[in-house]
């Protein structure tokens, strides 16, 4: 009998390990205050929305990084202009409601034709050829823009045209017919998709809490429950991580990954992130008007001394604001960013500087080295002549009108120079919105022919325009392209995917093994 | 024995008189004391690199003795290849500068309305009472936190807000004693002689309060280094590249598991500059309090 019943308990407890072994804890570095895959478009951010929410085409990210359907089954160009779907039946939201042709159209069309501000800048800045989303009597849906659109599948594969529940958003607030400010401000802390997993518990800032979703249209989430919860300062990121406490930690800088691969049960995966830190300069600041001082701030950096002081040679400093993922309009042989302290020195004579502080901002610990690079940076202006202070803040301030100078990140959102610099660089994109970047005719109409030919050599030749215009006026320097790494048990096996966009932390079914226990 | 003679011969006994009555404790503080001022004054001649000079391709080496040491840092190096040792002696220049003042103007604060509210009494007495009472009640971390995130990290704006800090402690005090002594006969006649308030506050009631005012700037001295690091700390301190020897500690909080010395250095720094003013502060509180000299 004693037998009979220890068996039991040790079957009980074997049985028990696959439901221990699908809880997964996560210890990020940042998290926002808010989750909206429509406005969001910050690296904070980019590392949830995947696995809540789905797109019409999404990408084999396991595989070949190839379009694949999403909550399309499939998709068809009709016209330069025009982009029919296919929708896909017994899809729900995490509400239980069931996902119709409305509930795309709407959420589509919440970004191409904006009431909530925070889509406006999304939708100039990525969206802006995109006129309406129409639903047919079959039930499909058409997508139409105003001039032809040469990426049609890149740009409806965005985190931004998530689909989202139309009846559930505008129910949160006021009139239940109406998709007000509020709704969309509430739809931000009560996030609801149609992904593999849903969001039970979010506190702004500190933590996020998934849990599988049954009813998911794809193939199971391998994990029942994932805690993602800040942690922002490195060192207790590897605390946690050591002390078991957590089972992943992001944001590891290259000289910390020692510590971690050295214990035989964790290691590191990490990879050149398809971004750039970059320093940004506010072309309409009254001390930095003169381009003259702005490429002086620019010459005096030396990328490469910071690439290998600081990420051990492990990061990849650009020529030009250009990366190998973007094929054919991949351009290293332009360059439009150098390290020339003489120049500068000359430059901010001839410019007649007079010695006037000029501020860097910075978070403390958002971007990995990101403070350690304004001190190095901060150094090299001073070594020709400019009077460079740092300022910490924790706020963003890119689109403060005092801002100078700041560290800020291009991600790669599509693997388009679009994609990249066109993102945040393009007329009506968050530079030129906030302030602190200016385009002209000669700018615009390259912009044009860069934007919407169908040739890929005017679209070349006109990229090579605009970094000629960002050369002789620069409103901002690529740093670097940074190697990020993540900690993690040795047991289980994930790593950052190249189709995705930068810091997607993605837990669906394929793209990662649990451990064991 | 001539003038020139007496002032010659009065440090040296006033120094050997103090040395006498030093326990080996106090002894200890006295030369260590002595070290962290000379250190202090002596920053910029010795150290042997500048606080903020970098050098990118030598991060993170170790002091002297350990492998991996590189020649002329003798305490090793921090996350931007700068100089421990240069660094902890302009670090302890900035630590010890805004503790004093902070102190300092945490007493005069203090002191001056303590006297006010001992002396005057009535409505003025019941106001200062109140802010002393709402003071000791809020945790002035949180206001200092408050204040610097909100006017920012200036070093005259941390010396502002540190100096406030502990002002209470010295009021709530000196109104004590003031109110004590103003009954006192020779406070009673110093008014019968037609002494005015100010005459009596600075001519018989200040000598009165040196005993606790040293204390207690001694103790506020210690808070003030403390709650200066633990802004530092929280990056709400001064501006990098800038050292404290809080700011030090905060930056190099994540390279405790693979860089230990960069905080160890700055800790025990703290740690040494506010045991000796504890210990100087108790040991001259006995010296100035008559009482205990009578004992």
């Amino acid at each position: 009998m004693k037998k009979l019943m220890l068996s039991a308990v040790i079957a009980a407890t074997l049985g028990a390990q696959p439901a221990l072994a699908q809880e997964l804890q996560v210890g990020v570095q940042n998290m926002n205050n808010y989750l909206d895959p429509g406005s969001d478009h910050s690296n904070a951010g980019s590392q949830f929305y995947y696995n809540s929410f789905d797109t019409l085409i999404d990408r084999d990210h396991a595989g070949s990084g190839d379009f694949v359907p999403g909550l399309a089954t499939s998709w068809e160009i009709i016209t330069p202009q025009m982009i029919e779907f296919t929708l896909r039946d017994n899809v729900q939201f995490h509400d239980g409601s069931r996902m119709t042709a409305e509930d795309v159209v709407f959420s589509l069309n919440r970004m191409f034709s904006p009431t909530y501000p925070p889509y406006l800048v999304r939708k100039r800045d990525r969206l802006d050829n995109f006129t309406r989303a129409e639903a047919t009597k079959e039930g499909k849906v058409r997508v139409y823009t105003a001039r032809p659109e040469p990426i049609f599948e890149t740009l409806l594969s965005m985190q931004q045209t998530m689909i989202v529940p139309k009846d559930y958003l505008m129910g949160l607030s006021g009139h239940p017919q109406v998709d007000e400010v509020s709704d969309y401000e509430a739809f931000g802390l009560a996030p609801v998709g149609t992904g593999p997993y849903r969001i039970t518990e979010f506190v702004p800032g500190e933590r996020l809490v998934y849990e599988r979703f049954g009813d998911f249209w794809g193939k199971a989430a391998p994990y029942e429950r994932v805690t993602m919860r800040r942690i922002p300062e490195t060192v207790s990121r590897i605390t946690a991580l050591r002390s078991g406490e957590v089972d992943l930690i992001t944001n590891l800088a290259p000289d910390q990954l020692s510590l971690i691969d050295k214990e035989p049960s964790l290691k590191t995966a990490g990879s050149v992130t398809p971004l750039f830190h970059v320093m940004i300069m506010n072309e309409n600041h009254p001390e930095l008007k003169d381009p003259r001082i702005r490429r002086a701030l620019s010459l005096a950096i030396d990328r490469d001394l910071l690439n290998k002081g600081l990420w051990l040679g492990m990061a990849e400093v650009p020529s030009t604001h250009t990366m190998p993922e973007f094929g054919e309009l991949y351009m290293p042989e332009l360059e439009t960013f150098r390290y020339d302290p003489e120049e500068a020195k000359r430059l901010l004579k001839e410019a007649g500087y007079d010695g006037a502080e000029i501020t860097y901002d910075t978070a403390s610990a958002y971007y990995t080295n990101g403070l350690l690079a304004a001190q190095a940076i901060m150094e090299m202006w001073n070594a020709v002549g400019v009077n460079g202070t740092i300022n910490v803040i924790e706020s963003s301030t890119t689109c403060d009108p005092k801002l100078m100078t700041r560290n800020w990140s291009n991600p790669m959102y599509f693997a388009d120079p679009f994609g990249s610099f066109g993102v945040m660089w393009g007329p009506g994109g968050p530079s030129e919105s906030c302030g602190r970047f200016n385009t002209d005719e000669a700018y615009l109409d390259s912009w044009d022919r860069f934007r919407f030919s169908e040739t890929v050599e005017v679209r070349r030749t006109a990229y090579a325009e605009l970094m000629a215009h960002i050369e002789r006026n620069p409103p901002v320097l690529p740093l670097y392209r940074p190697y990020e790494a993540w900690g993690m048990r040795a047991d289980m096996d994930w790593k950052p995917l190249p189709s995705h966009i930068p810091y997607v932390l993605d837990f669906r079914a394929g793209r990662v093994t649990p451990a064991s226990n | 024995m001539n003038t020139s003679t007496a002032a010659q011969a009065m440090p040296q006994s006033w120094l050997a008189a103090l040395w006498k009555d030093a326990d080996m404790l106090v002894r200890f503080a006295l030369i260590a004391g002595l070290v962290l001022v000379g250190a202090t004054l002596l920053a910029p001649w010795l150290s042997p690199f500048g606080p903020d000079q970098q050098s990118l391709l030598s991060r993170l080496r170790p002091p002297y003795g350990f492998e991996g040491a590189v020649a002329g840092h003798w305490l090793g190096t921090d996350e931007l290849g700068r100089d421990i040792l240069s660094r902890v002696l302009h670090a302890l220049r900035v630590t010890l500068g805004i503790g004093l003042a902070g102190a300092f103007i945490g007493m005069m604060l203090g002191t001056a309305l303590g006297i006010l509210a001992g002396l005057r009494g009535g409505r003025l007495d019941d106001l200062i009472a109140g802010a002393i009472d709402i003071q000791i009640a809020v945790p002035f971390t949180l206001i200092a936190l408050l204040a610097v995130a909100i006017l920012g990290g200036d070093l005259v704006v941390l010396i502002a807000v540190l100096g406030v800090a502990g002002w209470e402690t010295f009021a709530r005090v000196v109104r004590g004693e003031v109110m004590k002594l103003r009954h006192q006969p020779f406070i009673e006649a110093a008014h019968v002689a037609g002494a005015s308030r100010w005459r009596i506050a600075f001519r018989h009631l200040l000598p009165s309060l040196v005993s606790p005012l040293v204390v207690m700037f001694a103790l506020s001295f210690s808070q003030i280094v403390l709650l200066e690091s633990t802004l530092s700390f929280l990056g709400l301190g001064i501006r990098p590249p800038t050292a404290s020897l809080g700011s030090m500690i905060g930056q190099g909080r994540d390279y405790m598991p693979s860089a230990p010395w960069l905080v160890i250095v700055p800790s025990l720094l703290i740690l040494l500059l506010t045991l000796v003013v504890q210990l100087l502060g108790d040991f001259l509180r006995d010296r100035a309090d008559i009482r205990l000299q009578h004992r």
